[in-house]
Protein backbone atom coordinates (compact mmCIF):
# COMPACT_ATOMS: atom_id res chain seq x y z
CA UNK A 1 0.00 0.00 0.00
CA UNK A 2 1.08 3.44 -0.31
CA UNK A 3 2.43 5.55 2.28
CA UNK A 4 -0.39 8.50 1.86
CA UNK A 5 -3.00 5.68 1.54
CA UNK A 6 -2.08 3.91 4.87
CA UNK A 7 -1.24 7.59 6.68
CA UNK A 8 -5.34 8.05 5.42
CA UNK A 9 -6.12 4.96 6.59
CA UNK A 10 -4.70 5.52 10.45
CA UNK A 11 -6.75 8.96 10.43
CA UNK A 12 -9.76 6.69 10.08
CA UNK A 13 -8.95 4.49 12.64
CA UNK A 14 -8.23 7.24 15.05
CA UNK A 15 -11.29 8.71 13.82
CA UNK A 16 -13.38 5.65 14.29
CA UNK A 17 -11.93 5.35 17.61
CA UNK A 18 -13.07 8.65 18.77
CA UNK A 19 -16.57 8.13 17.45
CA UNK A 20 -16.40 4.94 19.35
CA UNK A 21 -15.93 6.89 22.23
CA UNK A 22 -18.25 9.12 21.64
CA UNK A 23 -20.84 7.66 21.12
CA UNK A 24 -20.63 5.57 24.14
CA UNK A 25 -20.29 8.14 26.23
CA UNK A 26 -22.26 11.40 24.91
CA UNK A 27 -24.86 9.35 22.74
CA UNK A 28 -27.67 9.72 24.75
CA UNK A 29 -29.40 11.66 27.46
CA UNK A 30 -27.38 11.04 29.94
CA UNK A 31 -23.39 11.46 30.31
CA UNK A 32 -21.30 8.55 31.75
CA UNK A 33 -18.43 9.53 34.28
CA UNK A 34 -15.63 7.08 34.38
CA UNK A 35 -16.33 7.18 37.87
CA UNK A 36 -19.45 5.11 37.13
CA UNK A 37 -17.70 2.91 34.26
CA UNK A 38 -15.61 1.12 37.19
CA UNK A 39 -18.66 0.66 39.19
CA UNK A 40 -20.83 -1.19 36.31
CA UNK A 41 -23.01 1.03 34.90
CA UNK A 42 -26.49 -0.18 33.69
CA UNK A 43 -26.91 2.49 31.31
CA UNK A 44 -23.66 1.75 29.60
CA UNK A 45 -24.13 -2.27 29.99
CA UNK A 46 -27.37 -2.77 29.01
CA UNK A 47 -28.15 0.63 26.09
CA UNK A 48 -24.91 2.52 25.45
CA UNK A 49 -22.59 -0.53 24.56
CA UNK A 50 -25.19 -2.12 21.99
CA UNK A 51 -26.20 0.41 20.52
CA UNK A 52 -22.79 1.56 19.69
CA UNK A 53 -22.08 -1.63 18.41
CA UNK A 54 -25.02 -1.35 16.22
CA UNK A 55 -23.68 1.76 14.77
CA UNK A 56 -20.36 0.38 14.15
CA UNK A 57 -22.31 -2.73 12.11
CA UNK A 58 -24.78 -0.79 10.26
CA UNK A 59 -22.66 1.69 8.86
CA UNK A 60 -20.42 -0.57 7.58
CA UNK A 61 -23.04 -3.38 6.64
CA UNK A 62 -25.06 -0.45 4.36
CA UNK A 63 -21.49 0.74 3.18
CA UNK A 64 -20.35 -2.02 1.88
CA UNK A 65 -23.72 -2.82 0.28
CA UNK A 66 -23.68 0.46 -1.67
CA UNK A 67 -20.33 -0.17 -2.29
CA UNK A 68 -21.29 -3.86 -4.44
CA UNK A 69 -23.98 -2.34 -5.56
CA UNK A 70 -22.12 0.84 -7.35
CA UNK A 71 -19.53 -1.96 -8.97
CA UNK A 72 -22.82 -4.64 -10.23
CA UNK A 73 -24.64 -1.37 -12.07
CA UNK A 74 -21.37 0.07 -12.35
CA UNK A 75 -23.65 3.56 -11.11
CA UNK A 76 -21.53 5.66 -8.79
CA UNK A 77 -25.27 6.79 -7.84
CA UNK A 78 -26.60 3.70 -6.83
CA UNK A 79 -26.93 2.55 -3.43
CA UNK A 80 -29.32 -0.05 -0.53
CA UNK A 81 -31.43 3.19 -0.35
CA UNK A 82 -31.90 4.69 -3.67
CA UNK A 83 -32.62 1.97 -5.30
CA UNK A 84 -35.43 1.10 -3.12
CA UNK A 85 -33.85 -2.19 -1.52
CA UNK A 86 -34.21 -0.88 1.91
CA UNK A 87 -37.89 -0.04 1.11
CA UNK A 88 -38.18 -3.23 0.03
CA UNK A 89 -36.64 -4.75 3.24
CA UNK A 90 -39.23 -2.77 5.07
CA UNK A 91 -42.04 -3.68 3.44
CA UNK A 92 -41.38 -7.46 4.35
CA UNK A 93 -40.76 -6.28 7.72
CA UNK A 94 -44.08 -4.62 7.33
CA UNK A 95 -46.23 -7.40 6.60
CA UNK A 96 -43.93 -9.59 9.45
CA UNK A 97 -45.52 -7.10 11.83
CA UNK A 98 -48.46 -5.73 10.68
CA UNK A 99 -49.87 -8.09 8.70
CA UNK A 100 -49.38 -10.59 11.20
CA UNK A 101 -49.02 -9.53 15.09
CA UNK A 102 -46.45 -7.48 16.55
CA UNK A 103 -44.82 -9.93 18.41
CA UNK A 104 -41.30 -10.14 16.18
CA UNK A 105 -40.54 -6.25 17.56
CA UNK A 106 -41.32 -6.47 20.90
CA UNK A 107 -40.55 -9.77 22.26
CA UNK A 108 -36.63 -11.20 22.44
CA UNK A 109 -37.60 -14.86 20.90
CA UNK A 110 -34.90 -15.72 18.84
CA UNK A 111 -37.54 -17.24 16.09
CA UNK A 112 -38.94 -13.86 16.13
CA UNK A 113 -35.80 -12.09 14.92
CA UNK A 114 -34.40 -14.56 12.96
CA UNK A 115 -37.82 -14.26 10.95
CA UNK A 116 -37.86 -10.95 10.55
CA UNK A 117 -34.33 -11.26 9.63
CA UNK A 118 -34.97 -13.48 6.90
CA UNK A 119 -38.15 -11.57 5.14
CA UNK A 120 -36.10 -8.54 5.54
CA UNK A 121 -33.59 -10.06 3.52
CA UNK A 122 -35.72 -11.66 0.57
CA UNK A 123 -37.73 -8.16 0.55
CA UNK A 124 -34.08 -6.61 -0.34
CA UNK A 125 -33.24 -9.30 -2.87
CA UNK A 126 -36.82 -9.48 -4.11
CA UNK A 127 -36.02 -5.49 -5.28
CA UNK A 128 -32.48 -6.01 -6.48
CA UNK A 129 -33.29 -8.84 -9.03
CA UNK A 130 -35.95 -6.67 -10.10
CA UNK A 131 -33.95 -3.71 -10.52
CA UNK A 132 -31.48 -5.67 -12.40
CA UNK A 133 -34.30 -6.97 -14.70
CA UNK A 134 -35.20 -3.36 -15.41
CA UNK A 135 -31.74 -2.68 -15.75
CA UNK A 136 -30.74 -4.38 -18.75
CA UNK A 137 -33.49 -2.42 -20.42
CA UNK A 138 -32.33 1.46 -19.71
CA UNK A 139 -28.55 2.65 -20.20
CA UNK A 140 -28.93 5.78 -18.09
CA UNK A 141 -27.28 5.86 -14.53
CA UNK A 142 -29.89 8.39 -14.03
CA UNK A 143 -32.88 6.67 -15.54
CA UNK A 144 -32.10 3.53 -13.11
CA UNK A 145 -32.21 5.78 -10.55
CA UNK A 146 -35.82 7.26 -11.05
CA UNK A 147 -36.69 3.43 -10.71
CA UNK A 148 -35.00 2.75 -7.43
CA UNK A 149 -37.62 6.22 -6.69
CA UNK A 150 -40.57 4.69 -8.40
CA UNK A 151 -39.90 0.90 -6.38
CA UNK A 152 -39.54 2.59 -2.89
CA UNK A 153 -42.04 4.63 -3.61
CA UNK A 154 -44.74 1.64 -5.09
CA UNK A 155 -43.53 -0.31 -1.45
CA UNK A 156 -44.00 2.78 0.63
CA UNK A 157 -47.56 3.03 -0.88
CA UNK A 158 -47.79 -1.61 0.09
CA UNK A 159 -46.86 -0.07 4.12
CA UNK A 160 -49.24 2.39 3.82
CA UNK A 161 -52.39 0.76 3.03
CA UNK A 162 -51.11 -2.28 5.54
CA UNK A 163 -50.84 0.56 8.58
CA UNK A 164 -54.20 2.00 7.48
CA UNK A 165 -55.90 -1.57 8.37
CA UNK A 166 -53.56 -2.42 11.44
CA UNK A 167 -54.43 -2.41 14.93
CA UNK A 168 -52.70 0.83 17.26
CA UNK A 169 -50.07 -1.00 18.97
CA UNK A 170 -48.22 -2.43 16.39
CA UNK A 171 -48.67 0.54 14.00
CA UNK A 172 -46.52 2.28 16.72
CA UNK A 173 -44.15 -0.03 17.01
CA UNK A 174 -43.79 -0.31 13.11
CA UNK A 175 -43.86 3.52 12.68
CA UNK A 176 -41.13 3.92 14.96
CA UNK A 177 -39.05 1.35 13.50
CA UNK A 178 -39.50 3.03 10.27
CA UNK A 179 -38.05 6.03 10.97
CA UNK A 180 -34.82 3.94 11.63
CA UNK A 181 -33.19 3.89 15.06
CA UNK A 182 -30.02 2.14 16.45
CA UNK A 183 -31.38 2.36 19.80
CA UNK A 184 -33.69 -0.66 19.55
CA UNK A 185 -31.12 -3.18 19.60
CA UNK A 186 -30.68 -5.37 22.34
CA UNK A 187 -27.38 -7.27 23.40
CA UNK A 188 -29.37 -10.36 22.94
CA UNK A 189 -30.19 -8.97 18.99
CA UNK A 190 -26.66 -8.04 18.65
CA UNK A 191 -26.12 -12.42 18.94
CA UNK A 192 -27.96 -12.62 15.44
CA UNK A 193 -26.74 -9.05 13.94
CA UNK A 194 -22.88 -9.14 14.48
CA UNK A 195 -22.37 -13.23 13.13
CA UNK A 196 -24.70 -12.54 10.17
CA UNK A 197 -23.15 -9.20 8.88
CA UNK A 198 -19.49 -10.97 10.27
CA UNK A 199 -19.94 -14.01 7.97
CA UNK A 200 -21.27 -11.90 4.67
CA UNK A 201 -18.35 -9.67 4.65
CA UNK A 202 -15.94 -12.60 5.55
CA UNK A 203 -17.43 -14.23 2.21
CA UNK A 204 -17.12 -10.82 0.40
CA UNK A 205 -13.13 -11.33 0.31
CA UNK A 206 -13.02 -14.30 -1.30
CA UNK A 207 -15.17 -11.91 -4.46
CA UNK A 208 -12.38 -9.16 -4.61
CA UNK A 209 -11.03 -10.39 -8.05
CA UNK A 210 -14.43 -10.90 -9.58
CA UNK A 211 -15.63 -7.05 -7.75
CA UNK A 212 -12.32 -5.40 -9.88
CA UNK A 213 -13.09 -7.11 -13.18
CA UNK A 214 -16.64 -5.77 -12.90
CA UNK A 215 -15.72 -2.47 -13.25
CA UNK A 216 -15.04 -3.19 -16.91
CA UNK A 217 -18.70 -4.80 -17.57
CA UNK A 218 -20.14 -7.76 -18.97
CA UNK A 219 -18.07 -8.54 -22.16
CA UNK A 220 -14.45 -7.25 -20.49
CA UNK A 221 -15.04 -9.30 -16.83
CA UNK A 222 -15.73 -12.42 -19.09
CA UNK A 223 -13.34 -11.90 -21.74
CA UNK A 224 -10.32 -11.54 -18.69
CA UNK A 225 -12.22 -15.49 -17.38
CA UNK A 226 -14.29 -14.16 -14.39
CA UNK A 227 -17.94 -15.66 -14.94
CA UNK A 228 -20.26 -12.17 -14.81
CA UNK A 229 -23.13 -13.70 -14.35
CA UNK A 230 -22.05 -16.23 -11.06
CA UNK A 231 -20.26 -13.72 -9.35
CA UNK A 232 -23.09 -11.13 -9.97
CA UNK A 233 -25.70 -13.65 -8.21
CA UNK A 234 -23.39 -13.86 -5.28
CA UNK A 235 -22.47 -10.39 -4.70
CA UNK A 236 -26.37 -9.36 -4.90
CA UNK A 237 -26.79 -12.19 -2.44
CA UNK A 238 -24.30 -10.56 -0.05
CA UNK A 239 -25.32 -7.13 -0.74
CA UNK A 240 -28.91 -7.96 0.21
CA UNK A 241 -27.99 -10.14 3.11
CA UNK A 242 -25.95 -6.94 4.22
CA UNK A 243 -29.10 -4.94 3.62
CA UNK A 244 -31.61 -6.56 4.86
CA UNK A 245 -30.13 -8.13 7.90
CA UNK A 246 -29.15 -4.13 8.87
CA UNK A 247 -33.02 -2.99 7.86
CA UNK A 248 -34.54 -5.56 9.76
CA UNK A 249 -32.65 -4.23 13.36
CA UNK A 250 -32.64 -0.60 12.74
CA UNK A 251 -35.11 0.37 10.13
CA UNK A 252 -34.58 2.14 6.76
CA UNK A 253 -31.16 4.00 7.20
CA UNK A 254 -31.17 6.64 4.73
CA UNK A 255 -28.14 7.87 2.22
CA UNK A 256 -25.45 6.24 4.10
CA UNK A 257 -25.24 2.95 1.65
CA UNK A 258 -24.72 5.54 -1.12
CA UNK A 259 -22.58 8.44 0.51
CA UNK A 260 -19.96 6.73 2.16
CA UNK A 261 -18.48 4.25 -1.16
CA UNK A 262 -18.04 7.90 -3.28
CA UNK A 263 -16.48 9.09 0.06
CA UNK A 264 -14.32 6.56 -0.52
CA UNK A 265 -13.29 6.71 -3.65
CA UNK A 266 -12.60 10.46 -3.15
CA UNK A 267 -10.34 9.84 -0.09
CA UNK A 268 -8.43 6.98 -1.63
CA UNK A 269 -7.44 7.75 -5.30
CA UNK A 270 -7.57 4.23 -6.25
CA UNK A 271 -9.94 1.43 -8.66
CA UNK A 272 -8.43 -1.18 -6.06
CA UNK A 273 -11.45 -2.75 -4.43
CA UNK A 274 -10.12 -3.93 -1.41
CA UNK A 275 -9.33 -0.52 -0.64
CA UNK A 276 -12.41 0.88 -0.76
CA UNK A 277 -13.65 -2.52 1.00
CA UNK A 278 -11.72 -1.46 4.48
CA UNK A 279 -12.18 1.97 3.88
CA UNK A 280 -15.94 1.79 3.28
CA UNK A 281 -16.21 -0.47 6.36
CA UNK A 282 -14.33 2.22 8.24
CA UNK A 283 -15.69 5.29 7.09
CA UNK A 284 -19.47 4.12 7.26
CA UNK A 285 -18.76 3.11 11.08
CA UNK A 286 -17.36 6.43 11.59
CA UNK A 287 -20.73 8.68 10.06
CA UNK A 288 -23.31 6.70 12.21
CA UNK A 289 -21.19 6.64 15.38
CA UNK A 290 -20.98 10.85 14.96
CA UNK A 291 -24.54 10.82 13.57
CA UNK A 292 -25.53 8.69 16.42
CA UNK A 293 -23.78 11.18 19.19
CA UNK A 294 -25.23 14.20 17.25
CA UNK A 295 -28.35 13.08 17.47
CA UNK A 296 -28.57 13.22 20.94
CA UNK A 297 -26.72 16.30 21.02
CA UNK A 298 -27.98 19.00 18.91
CA UNK A 299 -31.28 19.54 21.07
CA UNK A 300 -31.28 18.56 24.88
CA UNK A 301 -32.58 16.13 26.37
CA UNK A 302 -34.09 15.08 22.76
CA UNK A 303 -32.93 12.34 20.80
CA UNK A 304 -33.69 13.03 16.98
CA UNK A 305 -34.12 10.07 14.34
CA UNK A 306 -31.05 9.04 13.04
CA UNK A 307 -32.04 9.24 9.06
CA UNK A 308 -32.58 12.97 9.72
CA UNK A 309 -28.95 13.18 10.20
CA UNK A 310 -27.47 10.61 7.74
CA UNK A 311 -30.22 12.80 5.26
CA UNK A 312 -28.72 15.68 6.04
CA UNK A 313 -24.89 14.52 5.38
CA UNK A 314 -25.81 12.37 2.70
CA UNK A 315 -28.16 14.34 0.48
CA UNK A 316 -26.15 17.12 -0.06
CA UNK A 317 -23.46 15.04 -1.11
CA UNK A 318 -25.11 13.44 -3.92
CA UNK A 319 -26.74 16.65 -5.19
CA UNK A 320 -23.56 17.92 -5.03
CA UNK A 321 -21.85 15.08 -6.92
CA UNK A 322 -24.72 14.86 -9.55
CA UNK A 323 -23.83 18.29 -10.70
CA UNK A 324 -20.08 18.11 -10.19
CA UNK A 325 -20.54 14.78 -12.98
CA UNK A 326 -16.81 13.44 -12.56
CA UNK A 327 -15.36 9.78 -12.33
CA UNK A 328 -16.34 9.61 -8.86
CA UNK B 1 3.76 -24.59 -44.75
CA UNK B 2 2.37 -26.05 -42.12
CA UNK B 3 1.20 -23.68 -39.55
CA UNK B 4 -0.31 -24.19 -36.11
CA UNK B 5 -4.52 -24.35 -36.42
CA UNK B 6 -5.55 -21.48 -34.10
CA UNK B 7 -9.15 -21.49 -34.44
CA UNK B 8 -11.69 -23.48 -36.81
CA UNK B 9 -15.29 -23.19 -37.27
CA UNK B 10 -16.88 -25.60 -37.87
CA UNK B 11 -20.74 -25.30 -39.62
CA UNK B 12 -21.96 -22.72 -37.54
CA UNK B 13 -24.90 -20.53 -37.51
CA UNK B 14 -24.60 -17.33 -35.30
CA UNK B 15 -26.15 -14.95 -33.71
CA UNK B 16 -28.77 -13.93 -31.24
CA UNK B 17 -31.36 -15.14 -28.87
CA UNK B 18 -34.40 -13.50 -27.97
CA UNK B 19 -37.41 -14.48 -26.38
CA UNK B 20 -39.38 -16.30 -28.56
CA UNK B 21 -37.18 -16.98 -31.79
CA UNK B 22 -33.93 -16.24 -33.03
CA UNK B 23 -31.80 -13.73 -34.96
CA UNK B 24 -29.95 -15.39 -37.66
CA UNK B 25 -26.92 -13.40 -38.96
CA UNK B 26 -24.32 -15.59 -40.30
CA UNK B 27 -25.42 -18.87 -42.08
CA UNK B 28 -22.62 -22.21 -42.39
CA UNK B 29 -19.73 -20.21 -41.16
CA UNK B 30 -16.69 -22.61 -42.23
CA UNK B 31 -13.55 -21.32 -41.01
CA UNK B 32 -9.50 -21.48 -40.61
CA UNK B 33 -7.37 -19.24 -38.52
CA UNK B 34 -3.51 -20.23 -38.29
CA UNK B 35 -0.60 -18.92 -36.17
CA UNK B 36 0.79 -16.13 -38.32
CA UNK B 37 -2.30 -15.40 -39.70
CA UNK B 38 -3.17 -11.37 -39.66
CA UNK B 39 -6.86 -11.45 -40.70
CA UNK B 40 -8.92 -8.55 -41.77
CA UNK B 41 -12.74 -8.77 -40.97
CA UNK B 42 -14.85 -6.46 -43.49
CA UNK B 43 -18.28 -5.65 -44.41
CA UNK B 44 -20.88 -3.20 -44.71
CA UNK B 45 -22.36 -2.02 -41.33
CA UNK B 46 -24.72 -4.29 -39.97
CA UNK B 47 -23.49 -7.21 -41.80
CA UNK B 48 -22.19 -9.24 -38.95
CA UNK B 49 -18.57 -8.71 -38.15
CA UNK B 50 -19.13 -7.97 -34.66
CA UNK B 51 -21.05 -10.96 -34.18
CA UNK B 52 -18.65 -13.28 -35.79
CA UNK B 53 -16.11 -11.61 -33.32
CA UNK B 54 -18.09 -12.07 -29.98
CA UNK B 55 -18.86 -15.81 -31.08
CA UNK B 56 -15.28 -16.92 -31.75
CA UNK B 57 -14.38 -15.25 -27.75
CA UNK B 58 -17.24 -17.09 -27.06
CA UNK B 59 -19.26 -13.82 -25.52
CA UNK B 60 -21.96 -14.97 -28.23
CA UNK B 61 -23.10 -18.40 -28.20
CA UNK B 62 -23.53 -20.34 -31.33
CA UNK B 63 -27.00 -21.40 -32.42
CA UNK B 64 -25.60 -24.05 -33.90
CA UNK B 65 -21.96 -25.75 -34.84
CA UNK B 66 -18.66 -25.28 -33.22
CA UNK B 67 -15.61 -23.08 -32.55
CA UNK B 68 -12.67 -24.93 -31.94
CA UNK B 69 -9.92 -23.07 -30.39
CA UNK B 70 -6.44 -24.74 -30.26
CA UNK B 71 -7.80 -28.09 -30.80
CA UNK B 72 -10.02 -27.69 -27.98
CA UNK B 73 -13.88 -26.46 -28.48
CA UNK B 74 -14.69 -23.61 -26.75
CA UNK B 75 -17.84 -24.99 -24.53
CA UNK B 76 -15.24 -27.58 -23.23
CA UNK B 77 -12.57 -24.89 -22.50
CA UNK B 78 -13.39 -23.03 -18.73
CA UNK B 79 -13.80 -18.98 -19.30
CA UNK B 80 -10.36 -18.77 -16.95
CA UNK B 81 -8.57 -20.69 -20.06
CA UNK B 82 -10.41 -18.92 -22.73
CA UNK B 83 -9.08 -15.78 -21.19
CA UNK B 84 -5.32 -17.11 -21.91
CA UNK B 85 -6.09 -18.01 -25.10
CA UNK B 86 -8.20 -15.03 -26.86
CA UNK B 87 -7.82 -11.37 -26.01
CA UNK B 88 -10.45 -9.52 -27.60
CA UNK B 89 -11.14 -5.51 -27.73
CA UNK B 90 -14.97 -4.13 -28.59
CA UNK B 91 -16.11 -1.16 -29.23
CA UNK B 92 -17.85 -0.52 -25.54
CA UNK B 93 -17.04 2.32 -23.24
CA UNK B 94 -15.80 1.74 -19.84
CA UNK B 95 -14.23 4.06 -17.48
CA UNK B 96 -15.04 5.89 -13.97
CA UNK B 97 -14.95 4.52 -10.78
CA UNK B 98 -11.12 5.73 -10.20
CA UNK B 99 -9.86 3.25 -12.85
CA UNK B 100 -6.40 4.68 -14.61
CA UNK B 101 -4.82 3.62 -17.51
CA UNK B 102 -2.72 1.40 -15.77
CA UNK B 103 -5.35 -0.05 -13.72
CA UNK B 104 -7.02 -1.31 -17.47
CA UNK B 105 -4.43 -2.21 -19.30
CA UNK B 106 -3.13 -4.27 -15.81
CA UNK B 107 -7.03 -5.87 -16.08
CA UNK B 108 -5.61 -7.98 -19.00
CA UNK B 109 -3.36 -9.87 -16.18
CA UNK B 110 -5.93 -10.64 -14.64
CA UNK B 111 -6.13 -14.52 -15.54
CA UNK B 112 -2.53 -14.81 -14.18
CA UNK B 113 -2.86 -12.83 -11.06
CA UNK B 114 -3.77 -13.88 -7.44
CA UNK B 115 -7.72 -13.77 -5.84
CA UNK B 116 -6.67 -10.13 -4.68
CA UNK B 117 -5.42 -8.88 -7.95
CA UNK B 118 -2.26 -8.18 -6.34
CA UNK B 119 0.55 -7.33 -8.78
CA UNK B 120 4.07 -8.81 -8.72
CA UNK B 121 7.44 -7.20 -10.07
CA UNK B 122 6.70 -9.49 -13.36
CA UNK B 123 2.57 -8.90 -13.72
CA UNK B 124 3.79 -5.09 -13.78
CA UNK B 125 6.64 -5.75 -16.20
CA UNK B 126 4.22 -7.48 -18.47
CA UNK B 127 1.68 -5.01 -18.14
CA UNK B 128 4.78 -1.98 -18.48
CA UNK B 129 5.66 -3.01 -22.02
CA UNK B 130 2.59 -3.91 -22.99
CA UNK B 131 1.71 0.22 -21.89
CA UNK B 132 5.41 1.04 -24.01
CA UNK B 133 4.10 -0.96 -26.70
CA UNK B 134 1.01 0.92 -27.87
CA UNK B 135 3.07 4.17 -27.06
CA UNK B 136 0.66 5.48 -24.26
CA UNK B 137 3.63 5.81 -21.57
CA UNK B 138 3.35 9.08 -20.47
CA UNK B 139 -0.54 8.74 -19.92
CA UNK B 140 -0.23 6.01 -17.36
CA UNK B 141 -1.56 7.94 -14.57
CA UNK B 142 -4.54 9.27 -16.32
CA UNK B 143 -8.35 8.43 -15.12
CA UNK B 144 -9.60 6.79 -18.27
CA UNK B 145 -12.58 8.87 -18.58
CA UNK B 146 -10.43 12.09 -19.20
CA UNK B 147 -8.39 9.74 -21.64
CA UNK B 148 -9.20 10.99 -25.88
CA UNK B 149 -11.12 8.47 -27.58
CA UNK B 150 -7.91 7.42 -28.97
CA UNK B 151 -5.87 7.55 -26.33
CA UNK B 152 -8.48 5.24 -24.89
CA UNK B 153 -8.59 2.44 -27.93
CA UNK B 154 -5.12 2.34 -27.56
CA UNK B 155 -5.35 1.78 -23.80
CA UNK B 156 -7.95 -1.44 -25.10
CA UNK B 157 -5.36 -2.23 -27.21
CA UNK B 158 -2.38 -2.35 -24.28
CA UNK B 159 -4.90 -4.21 -22.26
CA UNK B 160 -5.54 -6.98 -24.65
CA UNK B 161 -1.64 -7.16 -25.09
CA UNK B 162 -1.01 -7.66 -21.20
CA UNK B 163 -3.68 -10.71 -21.68
CA UNK B 164 -0.25 -12.59 -23.27
CA UNK B 165 -2.55 -14.90 -25.23
CA UNK B 166 -2.15 -16.03 -28.89
CA UNK B 167 -5.30 -15.31 -30.19
CA UNK B 168 -6.40 -11.49 -30.81
CA UNK B 169 -10.07 -10.19 -31.41
CA UNK B 170 -10.08 -6.73 -32.18
CA UNK B 171 -13.58 -4.89 -33.51
CA UNK B 172 -12.23 -1.48 -35.06
CA UNK B 173 -9.84 -0.89 -33.16
CA UNK B 174 -8.49 1.96 -35.67
CA UNK B 175 -12.11 3.83 -35.33
CA UNK B 176 -10.81 6.86 -33.35
CA UNK B 177 -7.07 6.63 -34.37
CA UNK B 178 -4.95 9.63 -35.88
CA UNK B 179 -3.14 8.58 -39.40
CA UNK B 180 -0.19 7.48 -37.91
CA UNK B 181 -1.52 5.84 -35.00
CA UNK B 182 -3.55 3.66 -37.63
CA UNK B 183 -0.53 2.62 -39.25
CA UNK B 184 1.62 2.49 -35.91
CA UNK B 185 -1.15 0.00 -34.50
CA UNK B 186 -1.29 -2.28 -37.94
CA UNK B 187 2.65 -2.40 -37.73
CA UNK B 188 2.20 -3.96 -34.23
CA UNK B 189 -0.13 -6.60 -35.25
CA UNK B 190 1.87 -7.47 -38.07
CA UNK B 191 4.79 -7.69 -35.36
CA UNK B 192 2.60 -9.77 -33.25
CA UNK B 193 1.38 -12.10 -36.14
CA UNK B 194 4.77 -12.08 -38.16
CA UNK B 195 7.51 -12.23 -35.52
CA UNK B 196 5.75 -13.53 -32.43
CA UNK B 197 3.40 -16.12 -34.28
CA UNK B 198 -0.10 -14.97 -32.88
CA UNK B 199 -3.38 -14.97 -34.82
CA UNK B 200 -4.57 -11.67 -34.70
CA UNK B 201 -8.25 -11.02 -36.41
CA UNK B 202 -9.25 -7.40 -36.92
CA UNK B 203 -12.59 -5.59 -37.85
CA UNK B 204 -12.10 -2.40 -39.87
CA UNK B 205 -13.62 0.16 -42.27
CA UNK B 206 -10.10 0.81 -43.20
CA UNK B 207 -9.87 -0.87 -46.81
CA UNK B 208 -6.48 0.64 -47.78
CA UNK B 209 -4.86 -0.21 -44.27
CA UNK B 210 -6.17 -3.97 -44.76
CA UNK B 211 -5.21 -4.14 -48.01
CA UNK B 212 -1.31 -2.99 -46.97
CA UNK B 213 -1.04 -5.07 -43.31
CA UNK B 214 -3.60 -7.76 -43.58
CA UNK B 215 -2.35 -11.21 -44.97
CA UNK B 216 -6.02 -12.47 -45.60
CA UNK B 217 -9.73 -10.73 -45.64
CA UNK B 218 -12.14 -11.87 -44.87
CA UNK B 219 -15.40 -10.22 -46.89
CA UNK B 220 -19.03 -10.85 -45.22
CA UNK B 221 -21.63 -9.87 -47.22
CA UNK B 222 -25.13 -10.69 -47.63
CA UNK B 223 -24.26 -14.04 -49.80
CA UNK B 224 -22.04 -15.27 -46.91
CA UNK B 225 -18.58 -15.38 -45.50
CA UNK B 226 -15.56 -15.54 -48.10
CA UNK B 227 -11.99 -15.73 -47.11
CA UNK B 228 -9.24 -14.64 -49.48
CA UNK B 229 -5.61 -13.93 -49.60
CA UNK B 230 -4.66 -10.34 -50.09
CA UNK B 231 -3.86 -10.45 -53.78
CA UNK B 232 -7.34 -12.33 -54.61
CA UNK B 233 -9.07 -9.52 -53.00
CA UNK B 234 -8.81 -7.03 -56.10
CA UNK B 235 -10.33 -10.02 -58.62
CA UNK B 236 -13.08 -10.70 -55.58
CA UNK B 237 -16.52 -9.35 -56.51
CA UNK B 238 -17.99 -8.89 -53.09
CA UNK B 239 -15.05 -6.49 -51.84
CA UNK B 240 -14.92 -4.97 -54.97
CA UNK B 241 -18.60 -4.02 -54.07
CA UNK B 242 -17.12 -2.89 -50.34
CA UNK B 243 -14.95 -0.01 -52.13
CA UNK B 244 -17.79 1.53 -54.00
CA UNK B 245 -15.14 1.17 -56.84
CA UNK B 246 -13.09 4.27 -55.22
CA UNK B 247 -9.90 2.11 -54.68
Amino acid sequence: MKQSNLIRFLILIALFLIGCFLSLMYGGSETISWHSLNSGNFIFREIRFPKTITAIVAGSTLSVAGLILQIIFRNPLAGPYVLGISSGASLMVALGILAGNSVFLVSDLFIGKTFLVLSAITGSLLVTFLILLVSKKVNSNIVLLLIGLMFSQICGAIQTSLEYFSDPTSLKSFVVWGMGSLANTTGSDLLIYVPVALGSMLALVFFMKPLNALLLGQAYAQGVGINFNTNRFYLILISSVLTGVTTAFCGPIAFVGIAVPILSRMIFSTSHQQVHFFSSMILGAIILLFSDTLCHSVVVGVSLPINMITTFIGAPLVIYLMFKNKHW
Amino acid sequence: MSRKEYIRIVNARMGYKKPGHTVDILHRVNLSFYAGDLVGIVGLNGVGKSTLLRSICGLLPLLEGEVVIEGREIRELSIEDLARKIAVVLTEKIGGFNLTLFDVVAAGQIPYTDSFHRLTNENRSIINSAIDRCGIKSFTEKPVTELSDGLFQKTMIAKALAQQTPILLFDEPSAFLDYASKHDLFSLLQELTHKEGKCVVVSSHELEILLKYCTKLLVISPNGVELISREEARQNAAFIQLTGGFL
